[in-house]
C-alpha cells in the first residue's frame, strides 16, 4: 500500500504536459457511485439541489471505468473490501480515492466490530472525512481538499502531537476509571417471565385448547405478548396448528439465544397475524431449548415463508441448523473471512481501554483488524448451472452498479424476462446485534440509530420504547406529542429519499433533486430541533433530551405548509408523469396472499390491501389522540407502492399539523419522573446529568419485545435482560427492510430485466436498515 | 501577403464555397465547437431545471464555460484500459470507425436559402445518402458492444438493436412522406420547396413529430435511453471504454444528434433561411441555420430534465405502433397535400 500512497499525484506531475494533466484532473474529479453505508444519505444531499457538488465538476457517474474518483461513504465491511479493491482497481489512471464518515477511518461508532476493515488497508487514500454521519458541506470541502492536494496545495489541517501533560503525577494519584458495564458472570435467560397483566386469559385458554398436548407451558409475558414453550419436536406441530387453526400467517422475527453456562440454545419465532384483527397486534413467541452440541432444529420456513432469510442468517450467526431450509451451510449475510460464529458469546469482542499505560504505544491501542484475504463471493452452483442449455444468462447485479444500492442480487434472465433471482444481503451488515451486547443501554440510542440515518427518530424510537416498557415508564404527555411530531417528520424524510431513489432509477434527475430539495428542508427543521442533520439523538428513555421551543414549533408549522408548493411540482414532474406511469403500473404485482406469506411490512403490506398499522392497532405516543387515516391500496405493484407512501407523507403533515398545534396547550415536562429519580432539576433538559440518570439502567429479567411503525414499516426489538447486567444479553432487531426482501424477491419474478429498477425504487430498500 | 501563391490559394481554398460550408461552418468547425458548448448547456439547463447550478466553480465568471475542455482533456489524458477478454482490435477500431457515418451525411446538407444553395455536394440522391448513412452508424455501435465482452454491453447491444429497427422504418418512412411532398430528393430542390416561410413542419406536422421521436430513439435520449440506460446496464454498449476511448464514444452520441438535428432544420425548418444579416451576405443563413440546429439540440437535451426512461418493450411498442402508424398518415397527408398545392 505505501508503494501506492500518492501515486497518481506524482503520475500527473510527470511529463511536459503536466499543467494540462493537472488542470484537468483538477475539474473533472468525476466519483464513480460507490454507495458503501448511511453516509451516501448524504452524499446524495451534496449532489442534489441544496449543496449541488456539479459546481466543482464533479458529476456523478456510475460507471468505474470513466470515473477517477471514488468517494467511499463510511463503513466498509469485509464484504464490501473486495468490491471496493475491483472498483479501484477497475479505473483508469489517475484515480482519487477520498474516505467521508468517522467509520471509513478507524470504525467510528462500530469500531469493534468483526466485519468492518478500515479502507485505508485497501486502497491508498488521498483524503479522509471525519464525521458521523457528515455532513454535504464537508464532503464538498473533502472534494476540495483533493482538487488542492492534485494541483500541489498542502491542505494539511490536523497535525497531530503528543502532549506530555504536566500534571501527569496528580492523575497518577487518582483512581484510575474502570468500565461501567457490569456484567452477571451467570446471567439467569428465561423467555417466558410471567408477568401480571390484565389481559390475554382468554387467548392463553384457546391456545391450550388448540395446542393440546404440543406445548410444555403457555406464559403472558406483557400486554400483547405471550409465549409457547414447546419441545423440538413438537416445533413443527405448534407452528402448523397456530397457522391453520390460530390464523397466525407470519413471522416478525428469528431468534437464537446462547445460554453458555447451561449448556443450551433457545430458539424461538415471533409470529403474528394480519388476517385475524384480533390477533394483529398479539405477538406470540414460540420457542424451544436445545443443546448447545450439534444444534438442531426444524425449519419452519415451509410453513411460515416469512421466517426463510432470517433462519438463514441465525444458522450464519450461532450455527444452529434449521433442517428443511435449503440455505444452510452457505454463506448469507457474511463474508468468507468473517470470524465463524460470530454471536456466539465465546467470540469476544475488543473492549474499550479506559487507561493509557505509559510506554504502550498507539498501535496497542488501535483495534486489530485485519485486512481482508479471502474475498470471493461465489454465486451458488446450481444457480448457475443449466443456464446456457435453457437458453439463458445469469447477470450479477451489484453491489456496485449504477442503479443498486449494497446489494447484490443475481438474476437469471430469459430473453428479457427474470426468471429467478437470488438476493445476496450483507454489504453493510456491522454487526450491530454484537456491538449491543458489549455497550450500555443508553449507548446504543445512537447506535441504533444508524440503522437507517435516513429515518433517524423513527429508529430512535423504536429502541428506546422498548426500554421504557421493560420499565415501565410513562412518558409525560408534552414528550409524547413532541416525539410524535419528530417521528412523522422522520417518515417523511424517509419516504422522500426513497421517492428521490425511485425517479432515479428511472433516469430520472430532476425527481430526484426535488424530492432531495423538499427532505432538505426537513432536515432543516431536524437541526433546529436537535442540531443534527440526521443523527439527532434525541430521544432517550423516559422522553427527550430537551424541550422544544415555541419558536421551533412555529417553524415545523410553517413548513406544513411551505412543504406542498414543491410536493406539488414534484408531483407535477415525476409522479403524474405518463412515462413513471407506464414504467410502474401493474408491475412488480404482489398480491395480498403473497405479501401476507412474505410477511411484508408497512406501506408495502398496506399496498397489497392489507390493514395493518400499528400506530392504529397498538398505539403509541400521541398518535390515538390525533385524527389520521390509514393508507391502503389494492392494486399491490409498483405504483400503488409508490403512491400509498406518497398519500401517507400527507398524512404525517396532517398529524404533525394537529401535533404543533396541540402541544403548545400542554405544559409540563418532557422527561418522566420514573426515570429520573433523585434529578428532579433536570425535567426539561437532560444536559449535565445525563450520565447519572442513564448510566446505570438495568432492565427487568426477561425478554422484550417491542414493535414499532416505522417508516418502511415494522420494527422489532427484542431484547434479553438477565436483570442483573447493565448491558443486554441479547439484542434482536429487525428491521423493516429486512422483513421485505423476501417479497422484494417474489415480485421480481417474471417481471421485465429493467423492472428491476422499477421494484427495488417501490420498496423503497434501503440496504443499511435490513443489513443493520 | 496575398501576392505569395501559396497563402492566397489557401484562403481561396478555405473561402471556396462548397469547402468552407463542409469545414467551418456548419461542418467540422461548428461541429466541434458545438460538442465542447453542447453538453455544458446541458448541463446548465438541466441543473437550472432542477433548482441547481450546474458547472460553475472552473471559471465562475463565464459560468463555467471551460467545463467541458477540462472532462474532454482529462479523458485524453487517462489511462485506456482494454481487459484482457475484449476483442483488442475491434475495441479500439470501432470508436474511430464510427466517426464515417457520422461526418459523412454533413456532405450532404444544405445550409442555404432557397435559390442560394450552401451544399458541399449537390446530388439528386441527397437525402437517400444521409438517410442510409444515418442508418449504418447502429452497426457500429453494436460492433463497439461485441468487442466489450461485457454482460452489460451485451444487453445494451441487443436493446440497441432492437430499438435500431423500432425506430429506423418510422424515420425512413417519414423522410419519405416529406420527398413526397417536395417531389425531390436533392437537398437543393428540399429547400427550396420551403421557400416563403412555408415550412416543411407546416406542411406536415406529422411526419416532424415522428422525425423527432426518431430522432430522440436513435440518439438514445430520454425517454428512449434504453440502450444507454446507466441505472439498467450502465452505458450499455460503453460500458468497458475508459479514457479517450470513452470521451469518442460519449462525443458520438452528441455528433449523432448534431447530425440528426441538421437534418431536421434542412427537412422541416427552412434550412438556412432568415432575414439577412446586413454585412455578412450569405454567411448570415449559415447562421440561421446552426441557430436552429442549435434550438432543436436544446429541446433534445433538455427532455433529460422532463421524463424518466421507458422500458425496451415500451420503446418498440412505439415504435412499431404508433410511430409507424404516425409516418404512414404522414405519406398519405403529403399526398393529400402535394395534390392541393
Amino acid at each position: 500500500m505505501e508503494d501506492y500512497k500518492n501515486a497518481n499525484v506524482r503520475n500527473l506531475n510527470s511529463g511536459i504536459l503536466s499543467p494540462f494533466r493537472r488542470w484537468s484532473s483538477k475539474w473533472s474529479l468525476w466519483p464513480c457511485h460507490f454507495i458503501t453505508s448511511c453516509c451516501g444519505v448524504e452524499l446524495a444531499h451534496a449532489f442534489a439541489s441544496g449543496y449541488d457538488g456539479e459546481r466543482l465538476g464533479t458529476l456523478n457517474l456510475g460507471i468505474s471505468r470513466q470515473s477517477n474518483y471514488i468517494i467511499i461513504e463510511g463503513t466498509i465491511t469485509r464484504k464490501m473490501a473486495r468490491a471496493l479493491q475491483f472498483v479501484w482497481g477497475q479505473m483508469p489512471d489517475p484515480k482519487f480515492v477520498n474516505v467521508i464518515g468517522a467509520c471509513g477511518q478507524r470504525g467510528g461508532i462500530f469500531w469493534n466490530s468483526y466485519n468492518i476493515t478500515h479502507p485505508s488497508d485497501i486502497v491508498p487514500v488521498d483524503a479522509f472525512i471525519p464525521g458521523c454521519p457528515i455532513t454535504p458541506e464537508a464532503l464538498l470541502r473533502g472534494v476540495r481538499a483533493t482538487q488542492d492536494k492534485i494541483v500541489g496545495i498542502d491542505r494539511k489541517t490536523i497535525d497531530f502531537k503528543r502532549v506530555e501533560l504536566p500534571f501527569e503525577k496528580q492523575l497518577e494519584e487518582r483512581m484510575v476509571p474502570t468500565s461501567p458495564k457490569i456484567f452477571a458472570p451467570t446471567p439467569a435467560i428465561k423467555v417466558d417471565v410471567g408477568r401480571d397483566v390484565d389481559w390475554g386469559e382468554e387467548l392463553k385458554e384457546n391456545l391450550k385448547r388448540d395446542l393440546n398436548g404440543l406445548y410444555e407451558s403457555i406464559t403472558i409475558t406483557d400486554t400483547n405478548c405471550i409465549a409457547i414453550k414447546t419441545t423440538r419436536e413438537n416445533l413443527k406441530a405448534v407452528a402448523q396448528k397456530l397457522r391453520d387453526q390460530m390464523k397466525v400467517d407470519h413471522v416478525k422475527s428469528v431468534n437464537v439465544i446462547e445460554v453458555p453456562h447451561e449448556r443450551k440454545f433457545i430458539v424461538e419465532y415471533i409470529a403474528s397475524s394480519y388476517t385475524d384483527e384480533a390477533l394483529m397486534p398479539v405477538l406470540i413467541t414460540v420457542f424451544t431449548e436445545i443443546g448447545l452440541k450439534d444444534p438442531k432444529v426444524d425449519s419452519l420456513s415451509p410453513i411460515w415463508e416469512s421466517a426463510n432469510y432470517s433462519e438463514r442468517e441465525m444458522h450464519e450467526f450461532f450455527g444452529v441448523q434449521f433442517d428443511g431450509n435449503k440455505g444452510m451451510g452457505r454463506k448469507f449475510v457474511l463474508a468468507p473471512d468473517t470470524p465463524d460464529l460470530p454471536l456466539r458469546k465465546e467470540f469476544k469482542i475488543a473492549e474499550e481501554r479506559y487507561v493509557y499505560e505509559k510506554g504502550m504505544s498507539l498501535d496497542e491501542c488501535m483495534v486489530p483488524i485485519e485486512p481482508p484475504k479471502d474475498l470471493y463471493t461465489p454465486i451458488p452452483e446450481e444457480f448457475i448451472e443449466g443456464a446456457y442449455d435453457k437458453d439463458e444468462i445469469v447477470v450479477p447485479i451489484g453491489p456496485h452498479h449504477a442503479g443498486s444500492g449494497h446489494l447484490r442480487v443475481t438474476f437469471r434472465i430469459k430473453g428479457d424476462i427474470i426468471v429467478d433471482a437470488i438476493p445476496e444481503p450483507g454489504f453493510v451488515h456491522r454487526s450491530m446485534e454484537k456491538i449491543a451486547e458489549n455497550k450500555l443501554y443508553i449507548q446504543n440510542v445512537p447506535l441504533f440509530e444508524r440503522l437507517a440515518i435516513n429515518d433517524p427518530v423513527n429508529m430512535n424510537l423504536g429502541y428506546v420504547r422498548t426500554l421504557e416498557n421493560a420499565l415501565g415508564i410513562e412518558v409525560p404527555e408534552r414528550a409524547q406529542y413532541l416525539r410524535t411530531i419528530m417521528a412523522e417528520l422522520s417518515r417523511v424524510e424517509a419516504f422522500y429519499y426513497d421517492a428521490g431513489i425511485f425517479s432515479l432509477f428511472f433516469g430520472h434527475t430532476t425527481g430526484f433533486m426535488y424530492a432531495m430539495a423538499i427532505r432538505e428542508m426537513v432536515i432543516e427543521v431536524l437541526v433546529k430541533i436537535s442540531g443534527s442533520r440526521s443523527a439527532p439523538s434525541f430521544l432517550v428513555p423516559g422522553g427527550m433530551r430537551r424541550d422544544i421551543t415555541d419558536d421551533v414549533l412555529k417553524v415545523i408549522d410553517n413548513l406544513t405548509f411551505a412543504i406542498h408548493k414543491r410536493m406539488k411540482k414534484f408531483e407535477d414532474i415525476f409522479v403524474y408523469n405518463p412515462v413513471t406511469i407506464a414504467r410502474a403500473k401493474g408491475v412488480g404485482v404482489l398480491t395480498k396472499a403473497d405479501a401476507i406469506r412474505c410477511g411484508m411490512v408497512g406501506p408495502f403490506l398496506r399496498a397489497s390491501g392489507v390493514n395493518y398499522d400499528l400506530r392504529k392497532i397498538a398505539p403509541y405516543e400521541a398518535y390515538d389522540k390525533l385524527n389520521w387515516e390509514v393508507t391502503t391500496g389494492d392494486d399491490g405493484d409498483c405504483l400503488g407502492r409508490f403512491l400509498g407512501r406518497l398519500a401517507e407523507i400527507k398524512q404525517s403533515i396532517r398529524i404533525i399539523k394537529q401535533a404543533v398545534d396541540a402541544v403548545k396547550r400542554i405544559p409540563g415536562p418532557i422527561l418522566s419522573d420514573d426515570v429520573l429519580g433523585e434529578y428532579k432539576e433536570a425535567a426539561n433538559d437532560i444536559k449535565g446529568n445525563f450520565f447519572r440518570v442513564f448510566g446505570n439502567l438495568v432492565l427487568p429479567k426477561g425478554e422484550w419485545t417491542t414493535v414499532t411503525e416505522v417508516a418502511r414499516g415494522t420494527l422489532l426489538f427484542s431484547i434479553m435482560s438477565d436483570g442483573e447486567s447493565n448491558v443486554p444479553y441479547r439484542v434482536r432487531v429487525i428491521s423493516p427492510c429486512w422483513m421485505n426482501l423476501r417479497g422484494f424477491m417474489e415480485a421480481l419474478k417474471g417481471e421485465r430485466y429493467a423492472d428491476f429498477w422499477a421494484v427495488y425504487g417501490s420498496f423503497g430498500y434501503f440496504p443499511p436498515e435490513a443489513d443493520r | 501577403m496575398l501576392g505569395l501563391p501559396v497563402i492566397n490559394n489557401l484562403i481561396a481554398l478555405l473561402l471556396w464555397e462548397s469547402f468552407f460550408v463542409l469545414i467551418i461552418m456548419p461542418g467540422f468547425a461548428v461541429l466541434g465547437t458545438l460538442l465542447l458548448i453542447l453538453p455544458w448547456i446541458e448541463r446548465k439547463m438541466v441543473g437550472r431545471m432542477q433548482w441547481r447550478v450546474g458547472p460553475r466553480e472552473i471559471s465562475p465568471r463565464t459560468r463555467g464555460i471551460i467545463q467541458l475542455l477540462a472532462d474532454s482533456l482529462r479523458f485524453l489524458f487517462q489511462e485506456v484500459i482494454i481487459h484482457k477478454d475484449a476483442h483488442k482490435r475491434y475495441f479500439l477500431q470501432f470508436p474511430f470507425l464510427y466517426f464515417i457515418p457520422v461526418l459523412l451525411p454533413l456532405l450532404f446538407i444544405n445550409a442555404g436559402t432557397a435559390g442560394s444553395p450552401l451544399v458541399p455536394i449537390v446530388s439528386d440522391y441527397g437525402l437517400q445518402l444521409m438517410v442510409a448513412l444515418i442508418c449504418l452508424m447502429p452497426v457500429f455501435i453494436l460492433g463497439l458492444g461485441w468487442a466489450s465482452n461485457n454482460r452489460f454491453a451485451f444487453i445494451g447491444t441487443v436493446r440497441e438493436a432492437f430499438l435500431y429497427f423500432a425506430y429506423e422504418i418510422p424515420f425512413i418512412v417519414a423522410v419519405f412522406a416529406m420527398v413526397v411532398m417536395y417531389g425531390t430528393s436533392n437537398s437543393v430542390g428540399v429547400v427550396d420547396a420551403q421557400a416563403g416561410g412555408l415550412w416543411g413542419i407546416i406542411l406536415n406536422p406529422i411526419a416532424a413529430l415522428t422525425f423527432f421521436i426518431a430522432a430522440l430513439m436513435a440518439t438514445a435520449r430520454l425517454p428512449f435511453d434504453i440502450p444507454e440506460a446507466d441505472q439498467e446496464v450502465s452505458f450499455g454498449p460503453f460500458v468497458e471504454f475508459s479514457g479517450i476511448a470513452f470521451g469518442l464514444a460519449y462525443v458520438m452520441g452528441y455528433e449523432k444528434m448534431y447530425v440528426l438535428s441538421a437534418l431536421m432544420t434542412m427537412l422541416f425548418l427552412g434550412g438556412g433561411s432568415g432575414p439577412m444579416i446586413p454585412g455578412l451576405g450569405e454567411v448570415s443563413y449559415l447562421i440561421w441555420f446552426v441557430l436552429k440546429t442549435l434550438i432543436v439540440m436544446i429541446v433534445v437535451v433538455n427532455l433529460r430534465g422532463v421524463y424518466p426512461r421507458y422500458r425496451l418493450d415500451q420503446g418498440m411498442k412505439i415504435g412499431w405502433n404508433a410511430m409507424l402508424i404516425l409516418a404512414l398518415v404522414a405519406v398519405a397527408w403529403s399526398l393529400v397535400i402535394g395534390a392541393i398545392i
